[in-house]
């Protein structure tokens, strides 16, 4: 009885050491959520629901992957939710002159690309700080987005371009696939490869990472550029999704992917996190915000829940860079 | 009616470090106590202690016999102990009066400020002090020294004022100045108030103090009275034991090369046209005054800083280095100087910070790290520099300092260089490992490696060195074998030469 009680603690502490223990309160908190939202309404945890929390997040998954290099390596972008928005507008504007669908899509991700590689610029060059350069650019294509198509919708009626947001793999749509194809390469890369390993120097400490010999303007560059990829493919699978390219959509997209990123523990401050902690803010916001408008919660109010979500999100950052700062001066006493 | 400062059982804890272990002692009005010891032995950390800065993790201080808790620097201040810092805690924009009298200016009932008053009320300070400044000159027009008498003034219009402690005063001052500040500490004294005196500077702590207690690693050694003991006295209690020993002991490099690495007019932002060379298996020692450009030319050198001009060869052949990572590539390394802000990767792990520099050499072609081949190279740096460490998947901020500066060491000695440079590698660490660093740059060199020391302590660049290089205001001053080498001669190089010779004649 005892022996088997402490197998059940082994095996218990060989799951948190394979989870991490931060990751195990984020489950936590999960679970609460979702038991929070299926009492209040018991289609929460349909199938049909699960699966629209899953198409939703594909989209706030893709741009927290992005959020994920750029905050682990010091960085940040608020220019996502605009990126998005004129990938999708441009995509449809091009096939709408009828230009071959899979051209289209490498335009729009070159194009999506290049505002990263701006950003980096703007940053890398200019010396300025990311939050900033990238409200620069949350403008600016924001702007560009509805010039591009006089601020009216561009509706796609190429049915191969349309089909992309229909298509189910084993019933799971097309665009959770693409997440999760992009949340396994991409947290393959951070984790084991040296592009990866140098995010995490750079930003934990940029000048001692130069003077080891990286090249933190190249691997920033990277980060951004790979981010406008991400916003490139997420507008484009989006319009799909809308049948249509909107000028006006996705505000406040990298706020729900910058909540999700932070809340799976990503430290502001730059050096810390992982992928597998971003999958998991990513689950919880998008839970979060789909019950919320499940339980009829009216918009209004959501602003004001999403505001307190990121501040949760913020304060468990601060309580666990203040346990780590804990932890190493209790290991310092035990050495000293 | 005197005032007294005692301190019991201090001891605060920083990451990696004990910087304060059990410090008590006592201090008493009208004297001028000096704080001395080396680099890191705990002097600024106690300062700041005791101005609320930092908080002790265990003990108290004791202000005129009651115990005193400041939970930063202002509540400090306010209880009349001020400390004076090297860098100027003024505000530049704002005239004398308002800088004394910053926060308190004297108001009306409503609140505005009575400039008059003010400038009134300082003036009576600036005369007391004897000083040539008037009440409404800007601070920013005034000279660093009068700069520094305008904190001093500040701390000194508290009518409370008990303890004023200064660190490090003297770094940027010239004679004359230093003599009229030591008649001001020698005023304050005289009014019965406590001055703390932090220097390295020899001659002033014989000049001015007349006690001087000593730290070494964080704790307290013993108070003495400075006219009655020899300087080298002082300096045994410093260091613990005779470093000269030491130096004696090691098994030093015999056999002396070709030419390895030759500098050429290297020119930057920050230094003039130095040129050296350096021989395989030779300690090159480059000293001079902290800002002379020591760590600039290395820079320029590896590519940190841009190279506006000047040429680098190794083994002959010209190399460029764009950049610390081309530097690498060709076989030049640096241990920078702060190992916090430019050696460590605080956020990863002994290994990873060990492999850093190999990244290259441990992926594939497609950039994948292989784990086994990290593994035993963090082990095999683990080993060779005797870190002291649980794991190698220890975050390297829980080690040691001077285990931290072995992991930056083994670092680039992964990548088989041929040139170490090393920028104060023993600068804040413990006797003990100090030494241990002695023995790794022996060895270094005796396997033919070029190694450049950059080093304020003078014994240790003596110690160590066959050849030093002495800078100053970013050029090479003048070049010492190692059998002509004296603490003098280093210095006399090393200072502007017309205040050394005053120096020497007082």
């Amino acid at each position: 009885m005892n022996t088997e009680k402490a197998g059940k603690l082994i095996r218990f502490e060989k799951l948190k050491k394979f989870i991490g223990g931060d990751k195990l309160i984020l489950i936590g908190a999960i679970i609460v959520v979702f038991a929070l939202f299926t009492s209040l309404n018991k289609n929460f945890l349909s199938v049909t629901n699960l699966v629209n929390i899953l198409v939703a997040a594909s989209l706030v998954g893709l741009v927290a992957i992005g959020h994920t290099y750029l905050i682990i390596a010091g960085q940040n972008d608020l220019s996502p939710g605009s990126l998005v928005a004129f990938s999708g507008v441009l995509a449809a504007l091009l096939v709408s002159w009828g230009i071959n669908l899979f051209i289209a899509m490498i335009i729009t991700i070159a194009a999506a690309a290049l505002v990263g590689v701006l950003n980096a610029w703007m940053v890398n060059k200019i010396k300025l700080e990311a939050f900033i350069a990238t409200l620069v650019t949350q403008s600016v294509i924001r702007g560009f987005a509805y010039i591009l198509c006089g601020g009216k919708p561009v509706s796609i009626s190429n049915p191969t371009f349309i089909s992309i947001g229909k298509l189910r793999f084993a019933g799971i749509p097309f665009s959770v696939w693409i997440m999760i194809i992009a949340f396994i390469i991409f947290g393959f890369i951070l984790a084991k490869t040296r592009f990866g390993r140098s995010i995490y120097a750079i930003g934990g400490n940029r000048d001692a990472a130069r003077l080891a010999g990286l090249n933190p303007p190249k691997i920033i560059t990277i980060s951004f550029v790979m981010m406008g990829v991400m916003c490139g493919l997420g507008g484009i699978v989006f319009a799909s999704r809308m049948n249509s390219g909107q000028p006006s959509a996705n505000v406040n997209l990298e706020f729900d992917a910058i909540t999700a990123v932070i809340l799976g523990g990503v430290s502001f401050t730059g050096g810390v996190g992982s992928m597998g902690g971003t999958i998991l803010g990513v689950i919880l916001i998008q839970a979060f915000n789909t019950g919320l408008t499940m339980v009829n919660v009216p918009s209004f109010w959501q602003y004001v829940a999403k505001g307190m979500l990121l501040l949760f999100a913020l304060s468990s950052d601060y309580l666990r860079k203040q346990k780590r700062e804990r932890n190493l001066l209790e290991a310092s006493k035990r050495n000293g | 009616m005197g005032n007294t400062l005692e301190f019991r059982n201090i001891t605060k804890y920083f990451p990696g470090v004990k910087a304060l272990d059990h410090v008590s002692f006592s201090a008493r009005s009208g004297e001028v106590l000096a704080f001395l010891g080396e680099n890191g032995a705990g002097k600024s950390t106690l300062l700041k202690t005791l101005n609320g800065d930092y908080q002790p993790d265990e003990g108290q201080y004791l202000v005129n016999g009651e115990e005193a808790h400041f939970s930063n620097p202002h509540e400090a201040i306010e209880a009349g102990i001020s400390v004076i810092y090297q860098e100027r805690q003024i505000l530049m924009e704002l005239s004398v009066a308002e800088n004394i009298y910053l926060g308190r200016m004297p108001s009306n009932k409503i609140g505005v400020i009575n400039t008059h008053k003010a400038n009134e009320m300082a003036k009576v300070i600036i005369s007391d002090f004897g000083l040539p400044i008037r009440p409404g000159d800007k601070v920013k027009d005034l000279s660093i020294a009068y700069q520094q008498m305008v904190e001093i003034m500040k701390a000194y219009s508290r009518e409370n004022l008990k303890v004023i402690c200064f660190d490090e005063p003297t770094a940027s001052l010239s004679d004359s100045e230093i003599d009229s500040l030591f008649t001001i500490i020698r005023k304050l004294k005289s009014e019965g108030k406590i001055i703390i005196y932090v220097s390295h500077r020899m001659q002033e702590i014989r000049e001015i103090t007349d006690k001087a207690a000593i730290f070494k690693d964080g704790c307290y050694v013993d108070t003495v009275v400075t006219k009655d003991v020899t300087e080298k006295e002082m300096i045994k209690k410093m260091v613990g034991r005779d470093l000269g020993d030491i130096y004696n002991n090691l098994d030093r490099s015999k056999e002396i090369g070709d030419v390895l690495l030759e500098a050429k007019n290297i020119t930057s932002d920050y230094v003039d046209d130095v040129s050296f060379t350096l021989h395989k298996g030779e300690v090159l020692g480059f000293s001079g005054l902290v800002g002379a450009g020591r760590t600039e030319t290395m820079r320029a050198i590896i590519g940190a800083d841009k190279m506006t001009r000047g040429e680098v060869f190794l083994e002959g052949k010209r190399v460029i280095n764009n950049s610390p990572y081309h530097a690498m590539r060709n076989g030049i390394v640096l241990v920078p100087e702060d190992r916090k802000t430019q050696g460590i990767l605080a956020n990863l792990s002994v290994a990873d910070n060990i492999n850093v520099a190999l990244l290259d050499k441990h992926s594939n072609k497609f950039g994948v790290l292989r784990h086994e081949d990290e593994a035993r190279d963090a082990d095999k740096g683990i080993v060779d520099f005797r870190i002291k460490t649980p794991s190698r998947d220890k975050k390297i901020v829980e080690l040691s300092g001077g285990n931290q500066q072995k992991c930056v060491v083994a670092r680039w000695m992964g990548t088989n260089p041929k040139v170490l440079i090393l920028d104060e590698p023993t600068k804040g660490i413990d006797v003990g490992a100090k030494s241990e660093f002695y023995r790794m740059i022996c060895d270094f060199a005796r396997r033919g490696l070029g190694v450049i020391l950059i080093s304020s302590e003078l014994p240790e660049v003596i110690g160590l060195s066959d050849r030093i290089i002495v800078m100053r205001s970013r050029k090479i001053a003048g070049e010492v074998m190692r059998e002509d080498a004296t603490e003098d001669k280093l210095l006399s190089l090393g200072m502007m030469d017309s205040d050394f010779d005053e120096a020497k004649e007082n």
